[in-house]
């Protein structure tokens, strides 16, 4: 039965620690990046519009002038770069709320708390996953009326996989928003960097016969080992699965886990030392 | 009574900056105190809580908050202090209560619900009753956007008790509120410490808000200029600035004494 909780209650729940205040304080930043969301029109608007541009005007295009002669269904390759990359781009962009929080003084309450700043970037994340996930969603609508279809399967297998892209999106754009202390730059820094991405990663043009620097590039970046795994699943048995992915699907989820968990040290660390190092 | 708050020798340089903005400086204050950290701007007032609140780094010296090293044991300090920040740090995007309910749950205050009505009905209560103690009880449901400055004030004073730290800091907590506001959070304030023996840390340039303080240290240029009781630096006042018509405050001690000092110092 409910109580009211006495100062010494209070200050005993309050030095519960480990993991279940962890993951509290992380569901509750994630909520509030839910909730936020939700109360701005204009960024549901951004997240339903943004499929529109990039897979019916973008993707529409490149499938229109590209598709032949590659061996394999274009359309469903693209379709399914561009739902890694509006993961990565929706969360990335939700990402540099950080950088707002700091403007606003927000950060402060948040760097104030008893508790990891890995549960408050990792909270930050999943909760710029929402709307990344509205966009993916918006996606597939629009793919759907392309004409470019996906089984129920592959779709819940994606469906699956989006946290672990999303995790990995976010721990990518800690690197940059770390270290930047000025929300217009991180826009910017955030933006360019989802276009590299973009274009290296294979989401919209086949990277198996890049070479040289190219294929350096190719292979440092994180979207483009998150693009093959779920191409890997989604490809899984059928004819196109060599002409389509480009690395055993063990060693890429094996990148992927150790790319987010560096990324999410180094970024994370920054982000603390840049807030509390002046 | 025990030392809650212990800081050593403590010096805080910015990058790139001339002169410390915290120059060696150390004092004390004991469980339950009311103490007062006055000085002008730009003294080391802010930068000084800050660092005793672990969101800044020192460059040297010792902090212990609660027996914690406020470096090594950041997360056992932010256990038991609360702050009220000079500038307001809330949410613009979320309503009054929401921001309550991010702080509580931040905290493992309680568990997070996604609605007001989800969550317990200890927290319920709670914080029904903090907010028709402090009078915004109807602003509760409104957007942080549509509340005034002073009830942004007495939110974020709700917030900061929320989690019942041993130590609360007040950052000059009540800059541009008016006087009833003033008066009401003061009250507010009083009670907490009477209620809980709650610690209170105050940095205010409305020295009358300090006249009933346990303890004032003054900080100027970022070394400690005088630290001791009220009526002790009372009595270093040259001369009697209200004889007739009441004692000596606080207020007239202090500036006579950041006068004399600086006077001193050219």
């Amino acid at each position: 039965m409910d109580t009211i909780l006495t100062a010494n209650d209070t200050r005993m729940a309050t030095k519960k620690s480990g993991f279940t205040r962890e993951l509290n304080a992380t569901i509750t930043i994630l909520a509030r990046g839910v909730v936020v969301s939700l109360k701005s029109p204009a960024t549901l608007i951004v997240s339903l519009a943004m499929p529109i541009v990039m897979m019916g005007m973008v993707g529409g295009n490149l499938s229109q002038n590209m598709a032949g002669g590659l061996g394999f269904d274009y359309g469903q390759f693209m379709l399914i770069g561009m739902l890694i990359n509006m993961l990565f781009m929706m969360t990335s962009q939700g990402l540099t709320s950080l950088v707002e929080d700091r403007d606003t003084n927000f950060s402060q309450e948040m760097m104030i708390a008893p508790v990891s700043r890995y549960s408050i970037v990792i909270g930050t994340i999943l909760g710029s996953a929402f709307m990344a996930i509205v966009s993916m969603l918006g996606t597939i609508i629009v793919g759907l009326f392309m004409g470019i279809h996906l089984g129920a399967g592959q779709l819940l297998a994606i469906l699956a996989l989006s946290p672990l892209m999303c995790l990995a999106a976010g721990a990518f754009a800690m690197l940059l928003i770390g270290c930047i202390k000025n929300k217009k730059a991180a826009n910017t820094a955030v933006t360019l960097i989802m276009m590299l991405q973009m274009v290296l990663s294979g989401a919209i043009i086949p990277i198996a016969n890049s070479s040289g620097i190219l294929a350096v590039l190719n292979r440092l970046i994180p979207m483009t080992y998150c693009l093959d795994l779920t191409r890997a699943v989604v490809y899984a048995g059928t004819p196109e699965y060599s002409s389509v992915v480009l690395f055993n699907p063990i060693v890429t989820l094996a990148a992927i886990i150790a790319l987010t968990i560096a990324f999410l040290a180094i970024g994370t660390f920054m982000f603390a030392r840049s807030e509390s190092h002046k | 009574m025990q030392n809650i708050l212990e800081v050593t020798n403590l010096t805080k340089r910015y990058d790139k900056a001339k002169t410390p903005a915290v120059d060696n400086i150390s004092f004390s204050v004991k469980e339950g105190e009311f103490f007062a950290f006055l000085g002008p701007n730009g003294a080391g007032k802010t930068t000084t809580i800050s660092i005793l609140t672990t969101t800044l780094s020192k460059t040297s010296g010792e902090v212990k908050i609660a027996g914690f090293d406020a470096e090594k044991q950041a997360k056992e300090v932010r256990e038991n202090v609360g702050i009220i920040f000079q500038k307001p740090s809330l949410d613009p995007d979320l309503s009054a209560e929401e921001n309550i309910r991010f702080h509580a749950c931040l905290y493992g205050v309680y568990g997070y619900r996604p609605t007001f009505k989800w969550m317990t009905k200890a927290y319920r209560e709670r914080v029904m009753e903090l907010a028709e103690i402090v009078g915004i009880a109807d602003a509760m449901f409104k957007p942080i956007k549509k509340l005034s400055g002073g009830m942004q004030r007495k939110l974020e004073i709700i917030r900061s008790l929320i989690h019942t730290p041993k130590i609360l800091f007040l950052d000059e907590p009540t800059q541009g509120l008016d006087a009833v506001s003033r008066r009401s959070l003061w009250d507010y304030l009083n009670d907490v410490r009477r209620e809980y023996g709650t610690t209170v840390f105050l940095t205010t340039h409305y020295i009358d808000e300090a006249e009933s303080v346990d303890n004032v240290c003054i900080i100027n240029h970022g070394k400690i200029a005088a630290c001791c009781s009220p009526e002790e630096l009372k009595k270093t006042l040259e001369y009697d600035p209200t004889p007739k018509i009441c004692l000596p405050t606080l207020e007239d001690a202090y500036i006579q004494y950041l006068t004399k000092i600086e006077r001193e110092a050219v």
